[in-house]
């Protein structure tokens, strides 16, 4: 088999078909969550409702990640609190501070950044997957866990973990020639990109909108009808 | 054509046994073959044995064995692996390898011209039947019942296929002629195709690379002369020898890709340092060929070592690939507002619609 001319095709079409799909199918999410309908604000406000919105969006950012305790976050389930966040935390240093990925945005977006060196990223990379083995782990031996996690639940870890550990095998050129590594690292992200709109990992875009909306209430310190 | 055995011819040359031994012990390495198995009936330490036996192999085989007789066609081509191979500065594995065939039909190199030529490679197929070495050059068009390359008012196809019949082996150098190269781009114009795609049932021995470098081009014909075979190939049919390991992986800038330091234009810092090509469009990662090892002109340089990002040359399609001067990992195409904006659309008008179903049922 011509590796390369599949991972032609794969970065080439394939790709470009996913995307249009993940665009096509995140604002389709999105349209649907909108037209339900937002009610009408009846009582009145004796907050700032914007001063609430960057309350939300300040305790996201800053609390939970770096002082969790004050919200007992990370005394509920700290494996899950560390796991979890490490897992966010590579994730996002590998998709936007690697250097192969920045050109992927840079490509798309027309404008780049800079990168952090490999062995760094490359940490990271490793703190994510073994993050994602712990909580896989923890999802199987936590029996209220286990109770609530359906095929789905499985699938959407699946697919994330496939690009990781792809990308991971590519960038040390374990087991396979790197184009054939490549191509499965590209099939899988293409497949992520297709799977996400339909699945719970849409999140990172809600994450948005149910902040804002529960800093909207919470700023406005009325009663909600 | 004499048929004097290479060894002889090389003494009629002028060349000493010392340097004839010496000749053949750059083939060796050149054939990547001091990895045969060691000899068993051997006193001297395995390590020695090995790379010794062979030497000797190889130069018995010369001294006895007839030169080769080479029918070199040109088709959709540049002369450019002609050019490499003639120019070459590695003069003893390229020279022995020259002296030792006896290139009979080429356009660019025969002093000849006309019908003369032709009747004179007429006359060596027959002669060597199932002896001579074809090499080809250049891809073949198959469009317009092949007119867009004839010579002597014959087909590209239709003289391939006749001095494929007769040959013992064929090796197609360069791109063009392995996958198709540059003709064979987008929109491909003349349907054009590489020399394993019409002579399906025979193997190819391909040479890719643009040009493909001389000594593995003479490599693999010293291979053949030497053992009567052809090397070991890929699933490309490339020499494993010469392409085995990708660009990346010998490359000297290898450190600063590890390392995460690249050249970001070409004339920054980095790449005044000699940083990684990477960013820079740098196809090393998945390009299998020996540049970075055998390197040019004699192992002066060779392009990432010059500070120009590999195109990857040795393998197919590589002319649409990508821009040659983007990154590795970026998509092949981006996506056009337009098709951003039908895909956003499409997103409204389903969402939009099952939310009404949606509201509807509620209601009803
Ligand atoms: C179009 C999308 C993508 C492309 C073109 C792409 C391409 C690449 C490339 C070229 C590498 C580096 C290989 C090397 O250094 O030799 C890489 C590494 C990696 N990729 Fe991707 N990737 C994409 C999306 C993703 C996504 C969505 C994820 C995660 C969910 C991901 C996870 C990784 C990881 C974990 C590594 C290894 C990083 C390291 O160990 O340093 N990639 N990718
Ligand atoms: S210059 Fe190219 S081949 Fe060399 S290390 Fe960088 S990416 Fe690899």
């Amino acid at each position: 088999m011509d590796w390369n001319a599949f991972l032609a095709f794969t970065r080439g079409p394939l790709f470009y078909a996913s995307l249009l799909i993940f665009i096509a199918g995140m604002v389709y999410r999105l349209v649907q969550v909108a037209m339900l309908g937002w009610d009408k604000d009846q009582s009145v406000a004796r907050g700032s409702k914007a001063g609430g919105v960057v309350k939300s969006f300040l305790k996201g950012i800053l609390i939970l990640p770096f002082i969790p305790w004050i919200k007992g976050a990370f005394q509920k389930r700290p494996i899950m609190y560390i796991a979890g966040g490490l897992f966010h935390l590579g994730l996002f240093t590998v998709i936007f501070l690697g250097t192969p990925h920045m050109l992927v945005w840079k490509s798309l977006l027309g404008f780049g950044w800079p990168t952090l060196a490999l062995p760094f990223v490359d940490w990271l990379a490793v703190a994510a997957i073994i993050g994602m083995l712990v909580l896989i782990v923890y999802r199987r031996t936590d029996a209220v866990l286990r109770l609530l996690s359906g095929p789905a639940e499985y699938l959407n870890w699946l697919f994330v973990f496939l690009p990781m550990i792809s990308g991971y095998i590519m960038t040390h050129h374990l087991f396979f020639r790197y184009e054939v590594a490549y191509s499965l690292h590209m099939l899988s992200v293409d497949w992520m990109l297709i799977w996400i709109p339909f699945s719970r990992i849409s999140h990172f875009m809600f994450y948005f909108f149910s902040r804002t909306i529960r800093g909207v209430e919470w700023g406005k310190r009325a009663v909600t009808p | 054509m004499a048929e004097k055995s290479v060894y002889e011819h090389l003494k009629s040359e002028g060349v000493s046994r010392r340097e004839f031994l010496k000749a053949c012990g750059v083939l060796v390495g050149a054939m990547g073959m001091n990895k045969l198995p060691p000899v068993a009936d051997s006193n001297l330490p395995p390590h020695l044995a090995r790379g010794a036996k062979v030497i000797y192999q190889v130069a018995e085989a010369l001294e006895n064995k007839p030169r080769v007789p080479v029918i070199w066609l040109e088709f959709q081509d540049c002369a450019g692996c002609s050019e490499a191979l003639t120019r070459s500065q590695s003069p003893t594995l390229v020279d022995l390898v020259l002296k030792q065939i006896s290139i009979e039909y080429h356009e660019t190199l025969t002093a000849a011209a006309g019908h003369q030529t032709e009747a004179n490679k007429q006359a060596i197929m027959e002669q060597y039947r199932g002896q001579y070495l074809l090499v080809v050059e250049g891809s073949i068009p198959l469009g317009a019942d092949g007119a867009y390359c004839t010579v002597g008012g014959r087909s590209a196809e239709d003289i391939l296929r006749e001095a494929a019949d007769g040959a013992a082996a064929i090796i197609a150098t360069g791109n063009c002629a392995a996958f198709g190269g540059l003709p064979m781009a987008n929109p491909n114009p003349t349907d054009a195709k590489g020399v394993m795609d019409i002579l399906t049932d025979k193997t190819v021995v391909n040479i890719p690379g643009c040009p493909a470098i001389p000594e593995a081009t003479t490599g693999t014909i010293a291979h053949f002369l030497v053992f009567g075979t052809l090397p070991e190939l890929d699933d490309l049919n490339r020499p494993k020898t010469f392409y085995g390991v990708t660009v990346h992986d010998r490359c000297l800038r290898r450190p600063f890709y590890e390392a995460g330091k690249f050249a970001k234009s070409f004339d920054d810092e980095g790449a005044k340092k000699g940083w990684c090509l990477y960013k820079l469009g740098c196809k090393g990662p998945t390009t299998y060929n020996a540049c970075a090892s055998i390197k040019w002109d004699g192992g002066t340089s060779f392009p990432i070592q010059s500070g120009h990002p590999c195109l990857g040359c040795s393998e197919p399609g590589f002319w649409d690939g990508g821009g040659f001067y983007q990154g590795q990992s970026a998509p092949l195409q981006r996506p056009a507002i337009g098709a951003v904006g039908a895909a956003t659309a499409v997103g409204v008008v389903v969402g939009a619609g099952m939310a009404a179903a949606n509201k509807a049922q509620k209601k009803g």
